[in-house]
């Protein structure tokens, strides 16, 4: 079947810069907030000498924790364990390194960034709990924090694991371990606030406009409705945009304290500490199987330093079928070290990493062909409640993908295949993401100048909404969709309210949003063929057989296209709100992909490069396979990022990300990639959706380390089982 | 940044008599610009080189000379260049990105300061940017840093490519300062750190690079530059190697062999180039040879995987050059 594909709508801004993010808002008055953030990873603060900083040329105000900025409430809701609650500049305390412990407000950015390097600071120092190499050794229970995480999952409920792996005929127990690692979107945390009239405008990058404004609305003490968040363009979030961050509260806080507005741009070093970002973990699974490769027990112990990232909950039930399982998290907490949040695939990248390369250990254990044992332990239904899944096609995801990779052409043996000085390995994975959709509702709207605006609070961070929207508009009003105007990235839009509140979250957007567009259309078209019967100046005033028809309104034996239609009626605009509606729990959900990758490394020097990689995905229907094409290409080399070069280093003694700017922190380049071969089976899951879309977003970035891995494997026999894969790792 | 005065030169005469103590040259500014960011350097005044003259790239029967002001890009991609020295052209290629290679010029390249993450956080000690502050590689995240030529005073290693692979060809430096012109061999041109990490090299007080000259070596046609790094580019050296072979009836007559990434200065390795002298070009020379790099190699906590690397990196560019 052939696949819709349309050019992104707002490529074009973006590439001639028309496209405004929140940093290049500039307002009248504006001043320029500057961060400065703590050189010691623990301890407090002794005194602060502001005189040279406070000399200098623009300086307007500083602000340290004694002459903090005025904040209210704590942040609500998932935010509250998913974000940092304490309140920047609360207090001298130093909870880890890269703190804010001043922000300088000046005329200008240059201005604020010099005084803000003369602010002198001096501290008590104590020693930093921040090495996760000890603290995992010594983990505590979770918290208790009303979500799914951390919650110890065991099947049957009294499972004795460790006697189901000793009495399983083939073992593997390995740990896995697994670096912190920051989001690094290209548009670093920025915002521009305006205060009037008690009321904020605040252009600040957001995953979900109405979670950010009601975010924004609890910590500084207004009502919801007060706080207006514009942010239509976002460049690149990750998780990392999810939720409310201190330098858009601090730029909110001083606007409203100096009564103008205030822009801060966060740097690319404090970003990776006043953001949140991936929490390392170390991870231990224990497979046991019988000789013929099915299942008997799975063990997956992990420590990490909180609970969003759980890759036991995430990922281990939604893979394979076994009679035992044991599935729990530890934390480190108490650590002196930035906040955690979620990030692109939040658990499910950390353990697919660890359960696909066990999975390849114990098809090598076994002497098994690695699809063969993934496909003898296939799941069916869901593990713990035994539910179906809606419409899964993963057994034909790894044959369409064995067929375009040329699985067949893999030697068991490591090191068999060489192309001059390279060994050549294969190695595959399995990728499966829970779907869903959150609640959402869209306003759709008919204009007199023929075009119709279809709007709702959501966000597109890059993932394609924009052209989605229109897409879905144009298909559901049987238009062309350059007659589709799409709005979104504002509070002041639709919104389902309650807990529905975070638009793109989760690779949910797609699947969210478009039925409500659907249901909207629906709805707005019911209205515009009353008001053609009804309207004074219609020329289909009176009819009885008023129908809608590809724009036209048609009856009485003549038609009239809508733009005209309300020109003709002197109406400003006919439109419609309407909602999706709940999801059928009789069926689990989720999207899968068959990764595989082909990587060479140098036999004298250890590169391990990547070659080649195929992933073939079922992620229900695809609504626009160009921008579905991008999403699973960034979401696959997110994923081998993690396997090649992407680390947070923590020095343990001073709780200092050593690398924290873009030249240390090594981000994959032009030269470490290839093309990515993507294949859709495009499964319609009408189950979940009218429009039969599913997740997308971070499939691809699930799994994708292991593939990596297992290549490595395959090419030089030695297994690494902490990431990135460097070099040193492959020598001798 | 901290505020700076500055001049724009129009001539070496002109940039000379600009100099002043706390001055700083700006070619490409690629260094130059990022450290001041950084408030790693704080000149007083700054000196704009880009408008004097110190262009061409000459070829003789004496050898090959570059102007200090030639980019990047343009000796890497020049038929004098590339063509006779393959191992220049390519250590050009393999450093940085093109748009640092389109600004950065040949004389800031043999003067870029080292990429330590200490020397580039003014919040840590560093003996190099503040003598006697003390240096936290030694115990820290020193995984990139040097195994040869280290101190206890600071064990960073010299981030250039292009100047691994001009010692390997005996390049020579052109320097004018208030005292006149002077010539001297890049490989002297560089210091050890010992107690004296802030002094990198011979520079004088307001002294300009002018150019580099390579002596002529014809058997340099058989060179390579193999780098390996964590990422395919944008990146620095893991380890580096800068390998020239002269070879008739399979049998070594001369090498010229130099390393980069692993110490702190470029580093020349004479003791290889002597153990290749005289052997059969096969695996097992290349090997026997490359054992000798790493006499006197003094790993750090996280960086013992260098000597064996820099074996294996000498030996690879050797097979590469057999092939």
């Amino acid at each position: 079947m052939a696949q819709p594909t349309m050019d992104r709508i707002d490529a074009r801004a973006k590439v001639t810069g028309m496209a405004k993010y929140a940093a290049d808002h500039n307002l009248p008055r504006m001043a320029h907030g500057h961060m400065v953030t703590s050189t010691i990873g623990s301890g407090r603060i002794v005194s602060m000498d502001l005189s040279a900083a406070r000399a200098a040329g623009g300086v307007i105000e500083i602000y340290t924790p004694d002459h903090p900025l005025t904040f209210k409430g704590t942040l609500p809701l998932i935010a509250a364990v998913f974000a940092e609650t304490r309140h920047p500049l609360a207090d001298r305390e130093i909870h880890y390194h890269g703190q804010i412990v001043a922000l300088v407000v000046a005329e200008t950015v240059e201005q604020a960034r010099d005084a803000a390097a003369l602010i002198k600071v001096t501290y008590e120092a104590r020693p930093p709990k921040s090495s996760f190499e000890e603290a995992k050794q010594n983990p505590s229970e979770p918290p208790e924090t009303g979500l799914p995480l951390g919650k110890r999952i065991s099947k049957p409920l009294d499972v004795d694991i460790e006697a189901a792996l000793a009495g399983s005929e083939v073992r593997v127990e390995q740990t896995y371990d697994v670096p912190a690692r920051h989001h690094n979107m290209m548009e670093p945390h920025a915002a521009v606030a305006a205060w009037q009239d008690g009321k904020l405008t605040i252009y600040s990058g957001t995953q979900g406009p109405a979670a950010h404004a009601l975010e924004l609305a609890t910590v500084l003490g207004v009502q919801p409705a007060d706080v207006h968040v514009v942010s239509p363009y976002v460049g690149g979030a990750f998780g990392g945009k999810a939720f409310t961050w201190a330098p858009a509260l601090l730029a909110a806080a001083a606007a409203r304290a100096l009564g103008r507005p205030v822009k801060i741009v966060t740097s690319r070093e404090q970003l990776f500490t006043v953001t949140g970002h991936r929490a390392a973990s170390s991870q231990t699974f224990g497979l046991g199987a019988h000789r013929d490769g099915r299942l008997n027990a799975i063990k997956h112990h992990t420590t990490s330093q909180s609970i969003v990232e759980d890759p036991g909950y995430r990922t281990t039930p939604k893979y394979y079928a076994t009679p035992n399982a044991d599935i729990k998290l530890m934390v480190t907490s108490g650590m002196n070290l930035p906040t955690a949040t979620i990030m692109r695939a939040p658990g499910d990248e950390t353990g697919s990493f660890g359960l696909e390369s066990a999975m390849d250990e114990l098809a090598v254990a076994l002497g098994m062909d690695p699809i063969e044992l993934r496909v003898k332990n296939h799941l069916d239904s869901t593990l713990a409640e035994g539910k179906p899944y809606s419409s899964k096609h993963l057994e034909e995801c790894y044959r369409v993908g064995a067929e375009r990779f040329g699985w067949s052409r893999r030697r068991d043996r490591p090191g068999a295949v060489t192309d001059g000085d390279w060994l050549v390995g294969l190695g595959m994975s399995t990728a499966i993401l829970d779907s869903g959709r959150a609640l959402t509702t869209v306003r759709v709207t008919f204009r007199p100048n023929g075009t119709a605006t279809v709007a709702c609070a959501t966000s597109d961070a890059g993932t394609g909404m924009w052209t989605i929207m229109a897409m879905t508009g144009a298909r559901a009003l049987e238009v062309p969709a350059d007659r589709i105007r799409p709005a979104l990235g504002d509070s002041g839009l639709p919104v389902a309210g309650n807990n529905d509140i975070y638009g793109a979250v989760g690779s949910a957007a797609t699947a969210t949003v478009t039925p409500a567009i659907l249901a909207a259309a629906k709805e707005a078209i019911a209205k515009l063929v009353e008001h053609a019967a009804t309207a004074q100046g219609s020329p289909l005033l009176g009819a009885g057989d008023v129908r809608y028809e590809r724009g036209r309104l048609v009856g009485a034996g003549m038609s009239v296209e809508f733009g005209k239609l309300l020109t003709l009626t002197r109406t400003g605009e006919v439109g419609a709100l309407g909602s999706s509606a709940g999801l059928d729990d009789s069926h689990a959900y989720a999207s899968y992909a068959a990764h595989f990758c082909e990587v060479r490394v140098n036999r004298w020097t250890g590169e391990a490069r990547l070659s080649r990689f195929t992933t073939v995905v079922d992620a229900g229907a695809i609504l626009n396979a160009k921008t579905a094409r991008n999403q699973i290409t960034g979401g696959v080399l997110f994923g081998l990022a993690a396997a090649m070069s992407e680390e947070g280093r923590v020095e343990g003694a001073t709780g200092r990300i050593s690398n924290a700017n873009l030249a240390d922190y090594l981000m994959p380049v032009n030269a470490d990639t290839v093309e990515i071969d993507v294949h859709f089976l495009d499964y319609p899951d009408t189950r979940l959706s009218p429009t039969g879309a599913r997740g997308i977003g971070e499939l691809g970035t699930v799994g994708a380390a292991a593939a990596f891995a297992n290549a490595v494997y395959n090419a030089t026999g030695k297994r690494v089982r902490t990431l990135p894969i460097t070099p040193d790792k492959l020598l001798g | 940044m901290r505020p700076y005065t500055f001049a724009a030169a129009r001539s070496v005469g002109e940039a000379l008599e600009q100099a002043r103590d706390g001055s700083a040259y700006l070619a490409g500014g690629t260094t130059l610009v990022d450290l001041m960011k950084l408030e790693v350097l704080t000149p007083a005044h700054v000196v704009d080189i880009t408008a004097v003259p110190l262009h061409g790239i000459r070829a003789d029967a004496k050898g090959l000379s570059i102007g200090a002001m030639e980019r990047m890009a343009d000796v890497a991609g020049h038929d004098l260049v590339a063509g006779p020295y393959p191992m220049l052209a390519e250590a050009l290629r393999q450093s940085a990105s093109p748009q640092i290679r389109n600004m950065a010029t040949i004389g800031g390249n043999l003067l870029q300061r080292t990429r330590c993450g200490y020397f580039r956080d003014p919040a840590t000690p560093c003996n190099k940017r503040e003598p006697g502050s003390g240096c936290p590689a030694v115990d820290g995240h020193n995984r990139s840093h040097a195994i040869l030529g280290t101190s206890d005073a600071c064990v960073a290693t010299h981030a250039s490519d292009l100047a691994v692979a001009l010692v390997a060809l005996d390049a020579q430096l052109s320097l004018r300062g208030p005292g006149g012109e002077r010539t001297l061999p890049l490989a002297g041109f560089y210091r050890l750190p010992g107690d004296t990490p802030h002094l990198e090299n011979e520079l004088r007080p307001g002294e300009l690079v002018t150019g580099v000259s390579v002596p002529a070596l014809p058997w340099a046609r058989r060179s390579t530059y193999v780098k390996v790094r964590d990422r395919q580019s944008y990146e620095f050296a893991l380890c580096s190697a800068a390998v020239a072979v002269n070879v008739t009836g399979g049998v070594i007559r001369e090498a010229r062999v130099a390393a980069g990434g692993v110490g702190t200065r470029p580093w020349r390795l004479p003791a290889v180039e002597q153990a290749l002298k005289g052997r059969p070009m096969r695996t097992e020379t290349f090997e026997a040879a490359a054992a000798h790099a790493v006499g006197g190699a003094r790993p750090l906590s996280r960086n013992a995987f260098k000597a064996a690397l820099l074996r294996r990196t000498i030996v690879r560019a050797l097979v590469h050059l057999a092939g």
